[in-house]
């Protein structure tokens, strides 16, 4: 052969090669039918009732059952779902929607306004955004058979964002269903519009999910948790595995194709696994000291500054995070970057300012004389313990007496309910999508914010519906934040998740994890 | 012998009494609310307020401890509040795999124990009687989830031999059930190996030392004659015993091996109900336990009859 005929040949091998290569990336790029997806989870959710539980477990998996009126898209704004559209009345007082036709419940029955109407009602008595949004509603009827309307008791910018959020969510259930099960006790009947069906649960064993045949996709692309949905496998086992390092090792065996909640030590070994992958979540929580403002030592708003002044939010994250830079962020706002629409880029606010002078002349000035604060953590969730015991250090570098007190989860939740209990503790902040939903700027949940002027500016921002002017006035609720202390706001942690590699199109932008759209390639 | 009999499974009564009040009070006076685990971390305390009430947790101790006692005697354990099912359902699910996996990990620690004991007696003080007790020693010592890990590491994630975790009915798929139920049952059973094994050794010791295994030897008998033919059932009363209680402690809840292997038994079963303070479950468990530990102790106190007949009971 001559040295052009041995050029041509190597020329043709590389080229053979490259398409065969090309061949095989593109076939695994391309959506197909079938297979089972083994997902481990960290244990079962208390209900498969959207309505009635706040628990992540259960937001999780009833996304994939349940569809409510509006979803989330990529930047976390409300499009529609189960609705084909809405006006509002030139008052701003009447909202009306109107419903997809044709959409098929699990039982073979057709959505109609009758459903929406009984499952919202339902909604609105138990949910906590539920309640929220129905305490300012009139009247909820149905029109006709495909539209539905609502009528407000006064303009309030709430209503879209509150029937998208995807925990505690407006789940539409068949009519007969929402209004056998009242609202105080969680349904046991499992039939929703969504792109899987619910096929068999036992609990501790697993949650079989398979697909919806009859599911009636939206034609739009999908985005963030909405638009168009697919179900490509035929079936999705959530199964429960309470051990995190069972739930590593079954991902690198191929027992589990997805592992949710994993620890963060296990990144390092996950990226040295061939068959697997690392996944990072974001955002998981904002830490966060709530402070009990009802009754005890932490009534007192310059103390509650003095523990802002103090900590050094940095290494605490650090920490928190294993040393890893992935698994943290630094950032003030309130709502998470992934909420754009709500992140804030305030400058020169009290936050990380780990200022031990200031401190301590806040803690003279607020008379405090060395008293123990009992502040609650526990062991279930390692980063609470880790970030409660170091904050423990940095405030008693700066003269406060903290008394930690270690639980099981259990036993704080309980705790936290009574205000003679405890002076702070610890939990996580997770995403909320409108102010309005920030739990602890409100009155009616631990901790008690019940500052006068933080309500007031809760009410503006509840009845303004001008974006520009509601975004001016979340502004001023973050800096008055700042000032009030309600609760103490560390930095952003991310979470861990692990996949095979044969699992292909997961959106690793959603908060929670999501299998519509999902495929194996196997 | 039936006089005997009915007198201790009288005698359950007056302990199962006990047993059922002490576990109600001690899990309804620890601090902890199911209704605020189940409903979540954003709950409002009016939401919590409402499913207390509508539970039934907001009643007086005294009337919910009545009420209790009512059911039981009905039949009734009450419903899980968080599974959302009868309690007896709840148990009877979980029933299969704990027996499974007791039934595995017994036969292991016998297979490993009693053999152990058997020949670290009749070579006293060797090399063997030293290796032998070493290991038992080994076994006791050994955290059971740090064995387990180790073992899911080398046999499933790096020579992938056995899957690490999970559970399948033998009466499913028998084969796939026997390959998730080896490494919990060794592991298992390797720990519990060791008490058997300890016992086995100085029941033997006791017996090989008697007047009659001389004759024996003196008579000419082989060794293994001597030991399996006349030491080896003289030594098996208190190795009964102690596998009665092994078998016992593994019915009660092999916890951590449940939870690491993923076995959905009675062990995970009770942790969870703990964690989530799932009452009913907590109290249903502990009762079938506390019953499985009488009449496991009852069965036991009837093999010795069989084993040596200088025990009567009439």
């Amino acid at each position: 052969m001559d040295r052009s005929g041995l050029f041509r040949t190597v020329v043709a091998a590389f080229l053979a090669v490259g398409l065969i290569g090309a061949g095989a990336a593109s076939a695994a790029d391309t959506p197909k039918k079938g297979g089972l997806l083994r997902v481990g989870n960290l244990g079962e959710p208390p209900a498969l009732d959207a309505h009635w539980t706040t628990a992540s477990i259960t937001e999780t998996l009833t996304n994939h059952i349940y569809e409510g009126l509006y979803s989330l898209d990529e930047a976390n704004r409300p499009i529609p779902m189960l609705a084909e559209s809405h006006t509002v009345s030139r008052d701003g007082l009447t909202y009306t929607f109107k419903l997809r036709q044709g959409i098929k419940f699990h039982n073979g029955k057709e959505m109609t306004s009758e459903d929406v109407v009984a499952s919202l009602t339902r909604w609105g008595k138990q949910s906590v955004y539920g309640r929220i949004l129905f305490a300012k509603v009139a009247d909820f009827r149905a029109v006709d058979p495909y539209t539905v309307e609502m009528k407000l008791k006064e303009r309030v910018g709430i209503v879209l964002i509150s029937l998208a959020v995807p925990n505690n969510f407006g789940a539409i259930y068949p009519k007969e269903i929402a209004e056998r099960f009242p609202p105080q006790t969680k349904i046991t009947e499992y039939i929703g519009t969504g792109p899987f069906k619910l096929a068999e649960w036992k609990p501790d064993q697993y949650i079989r999910m398979v697909r919806f045949d009859d599911y009636k996709s939206r034609n739009e692309k999908a985005s963030g948790y909405g638009g168009g949905k697919t179900a490509y496998v035929d079936e999705i086992r959530w199964i429960p595995v309470p051990d995190v390092a069972t739930r590593v090792a079954q991902v690198e065996t191929g027992e589990l194709d997805f592992a949710d909640d994993l620890n963060l030590d296990a990144y390092e070994r996950l990226k040295g696994t061939p068959n697997a992958r690392p996944i990072i979540g974001t955002p998981y929580y904002w830490l966060v000291a709530v402070l009990n403002k009802k009754e005890g030592l932490m009534t007192n708003q310059k103390l509650r500054q003095a523990w802002q002044a103090a900590i050094d939010v940095e290494p605490i994250m650090k920490n928190v995070a294993g040393g890893k830079p992935e698994f943290y962020r630094m950032d003030s706002s309130l709502a998470f970057a992934e909420v754009p629409a709500w992140h804030t880029t305030i400058t020169g606010l009290p936050w990380n300012e780990h200022n031990k002078d200031k401190a301590r002349r806040l803690l003279r000035e607020a008379g405090y004389t060395g008293e123990p604060i009992r502040f609650m953590t526990t062991q279930e969730y390692k980063w609470m313990y880790d970030f409660a015991l170091l904050t423990k250090q940095q405030l008693e570098d700066v003269g406060f007496t903290i008394d930690l007190q270690v639980m099981d989860w259990s036993t704080l939740v309980q705790r936290r309910n009574n205000s003679k209990a405890y002076d702070a503790f610890t939990t996580g902040i997770g995403n909320f999508f409108d102010p309005t939903h920030h739990v602890y700027l409100t009155c009616i949940w631990p901790g008690w914010t019940c500052d006068e002027d933080i309500l007031k500016l809760q009410d503006e921002l509840a009845r303004e519906i001008d974006p520009k002017k509601r975004f001016a006035l979340w502004v001023r609720q973050t800096r008055q934040f700042y000032e009030k202390v309600p609760v103490i706001r560390y930095g952003d942690l991310f979470g861990l998740r692990a996949a095979r590699t044969t699992v292909k199109g997961f959106n690793e932008k959603t908060e929670r994890i999501r299998f519509y759209n999902v495929w194996l390639d196997k | 012998m039936t006089a005997y009999l009915i007198r201790r499974v009288l005698a359950l009564l007056p302990v199962m009494l006990v047993v059922l009040t002490i576990v109600f009070l001690l899990i309804h006076l620890i601090p902890g609310d199911p209704v605020s685990v189940m409903l979540g971390p954003d709950a409002t305390l009016a939401q919590i307020q409402a499913t207390r009430q509508s539970l039934g947790l907001d009643r007086p101790l005294y009337e919910q401890l009545f009420k209790f006692y009512g059911r039981v005697l009905r039949g009734d354990l009450g419903r899980s509040y968080f599974l959302d099912r009868p309690v007896t359902v709840a148990l009877l699910e979980r029933a299969e795999p704990t027996l499974v996996l007791t039934a595995c990990a017994l036969l292991v620690a016998v297979m490993i124990g009693v053999p152990s004991g058997i020949i670290a007696a009749a070579y006293r003080g060797s090399v063997w009687d030293r290796a032998l007790m070493l290991g038992a020693l080994l076994g006791v010592c050994i955290p059971g989830f740090w064995l387990s890990l180790n073992f899911i590491y080398l046999f499933a994630v790096r020579l992938g031999w056995l899957p690490a975790a999970g559970y399948t009915s033998f009466l499913v798929e028998p084969a796939a059930a026997l390959r998730y139920m080896v490494l919990p049952a060794v592991s298992l059973g390797f720990n519990q190996s060791a008490l058997i094994a300890r016992i086995s050794r100085s029941c033997m010791l006791e017996v090989l030392q008697q007047d009659y295994i001389r004759t024996a030897r003196a008579k000419g008998l082989s060794q293994g004659a001597t030991i399996c033919g006349h030491a080896f059932r003289n030594a098996l009363v208190p190795v009964i015993t102690v596998i009665g209680i092994t078998m016992a402690i593994l019915i009660g809840g092999a916890v951590v091996t449940e939870i690491v292997f993923n076995i959905p038994g009675l062990g995970r079963l009770i942790v969870s109900a703990i964690m989530r303070r799932d009452y009913p479950v907590v109290q249903g468990v502990v009762l079938v336990t506390a019953a499985a530990y009488v009449l496991i102790n009852l069965t036991v106190d009837l093999l010795y009859a069989f084993i040596d007949p200088r025990i009567r009971y009439d």
